[in-house]
């Protein structure tokens, strides 16, 4: 029940965020937001619901795209895993915690969609998307998870004593 | 066997999770499925969400314009704060009346050029990720618009529709990285394959012989060579050309002639004959 709501506020801050790029351009570096969703779970939610929510909050993200092709869906349950283990060394239930959990998770899911991007491109040559708005797309993810934080604490009060990975 | 699976429910399902759809992604590249009944389910809800929002949050802006023009008028001129608030809250109406009509005006123009019948369409939001660059239109399937038709504005180019469902499609813009145009220098006639650099800001003219005739300020045109823009429509202007001291070609970016960030109305134009005669014979 708590993985269709995450997932119905993913699909709904998804459609906010395609509005506000619209209204200030595509220059604008875009805000992550379904990453702090899926960093939210890894620390709070059991491993088979956070792995579900997350595989379809990156199927949301993916039919958003206009070409879905399974990168996201892939990558979300791959960044739900990472972020769960690291939530063994790292404090992701505090507002500033999880705040920088998720710029940190920012960047490892750009890198990671980099990576796949580039193995697929028939070029090859490094040109499939720029990494240079990374940092600052890290920030504003942070930023934005820290404003969430409020709400998806309402929605997911629980917390869980991290195992990591799979346990 | 059943134990097995009981014991080790949690990684298989896991696992499972990320390598189906990752086969998926790596067998297909970054070219996308038609879209499925789940697809279509996701997109009948979030379309009407975003055309909401679209509307809701031109209102806001347009009621803070208001707000602030008000303000203006009230340290001005007190007394006459509330009629001139009236005045300037018609006034701004007016404005963006005029500006659309200017908008539409020209798109009238650009479609009466066009052989065939034209979809007009209002762009509802921009694509959430920054690794494909697409804008969903309100205009689909059920308006004639089909998957490879180009998207233009009067200005020029603005990309091709990649998906179309029911009552919207999505148009992966030029500045996309998998997005390629055939073009040529219209000054000089040199050809080239326009490439998105990914960057969501620049493209880059791909595939011109070293020694060509190219230089900064440029206007590079559709060549009407790959089937699916028609010749003649404005692509870009070319913004800085570099000749690495090894290799065949030139390094050429390009400007877009359309802000393709901030673009509102689009024209989707009927695919041209080539690329008709191209999806004729595919079904064969």
């Amino acid at each position: 029940m708590k993985g269709a709501l995450m997932t119905g506020l993913a699909l709904v801050l998804l459609s906010v965020e395609a509005v506000l790029v619209r209204t200030f351009g595509f220059e604008v570096t875009r805000i992550d937001v379904t990453v702090a969703l899926i960093v939210f779970l890894a620390v709070r939610s059991t491993t088979i619901e956070g792995a579900l929510s997350a595989f379809a909050i990156g199927y949301l993200v993916d039919v958003f795209t206009g070409r879905p092709s399974g990168l996201f869906p892939a990558l979300g349950v791959l960044v739900f895993l990472l972020a769960r283990a690291a939530a063994q060394l790292l404090d992701g239930k505090s507002r500033l915690g999880f705040a920088l959990f998720s710029a940190g998770a920012t960047v490892g899911h750009s890198l990671l969609a980099f990576l796949l991007m580039w193995l697929t491109s028939k070029s090859a040559d490094g040109r499939v998307l720029s990494l240079t708005a990374v940092p600052a797309q890290a920030l504003l993810t942070g930023g934005a998870a820290a404003l969430l934080f409020p709400l998806l604490v309402k929605i997911e009060p629980g917390e869980r004593e991290p195992r990591g990975g799979l346990a | 066997m059943l134990s097995f699976l009981n014991r080790y429910r949690e990684p298989l399902l896991v696992g499972a999770l990320i390598i189906v759809p990752l086969i998926s992604f790596l067998s297909r590249g970054g070219r996308g499925r038609e879209p499925n009944f789940l697809d279509r389910s996701v997109l009948a809800l979030s379309s009407p969400l975003q055309s909401g929002l679209t509307l809701v949050f031109s209102g806001v802006t347009s009621t803070m314009g208001g707000y602030v023009a008000l303000r203006g008028a009230h340290d001005e001129a007190g007394q006459c704060r509330a009629q001139l608030a009236e005045a300037q809250a018609e006034l701004n109406t007016l404005t963006e009346a005029k500006a659309e009509n200017t908008r539409l005006r020209e798109v009238l123009g650009f479609v009466d050029q066009q052989s065939g019948p034209t979809v007009m369409a209002r762009v509802i939001g921009l694509n959430a990720t920054p690794q494909f660059q697409s804008f969903r239109i309100n205009r689909g399937e059920e308006h004639g618009v089909r998957v490879g038709m180009p998207v233009v504005t009067p200005k020029g180019v603005v990309g091709q529709v990649v998906r179309s469902v029911g009552g919207s499609a999505d148009v992966m813009v030029m500045l996309d990285p998998q997005s390629r145009i055939g073009a040529l220098v219209q000054r000089s006639r040199v050809r080239g394959t326009v490439v998105g650099a990914g960057d969501g800001q620049k493209m880059l003219l791909d595939f011109v012989r070293r020694e060509d005739d190219i230089v900064d300020g440029d206007v590079v045109v559709t060549a009407g060579t790959d089937g699916i823009f028609p010749r003649g429509l404005k692509v870009g202007t070319v913004k800085g050309v570099s000749r690495p001291t090894v290799g065949l070609f030139l390094i050429g970016q390009l400007e877009p002639a359309v802000d393709l960030g901030r673009v509102e109305e689009v024209l989707v134009l009927p695919v041209t004959e080539l690329s008709a005669m191209r999806a004729k014979e595919g079904s064969r």
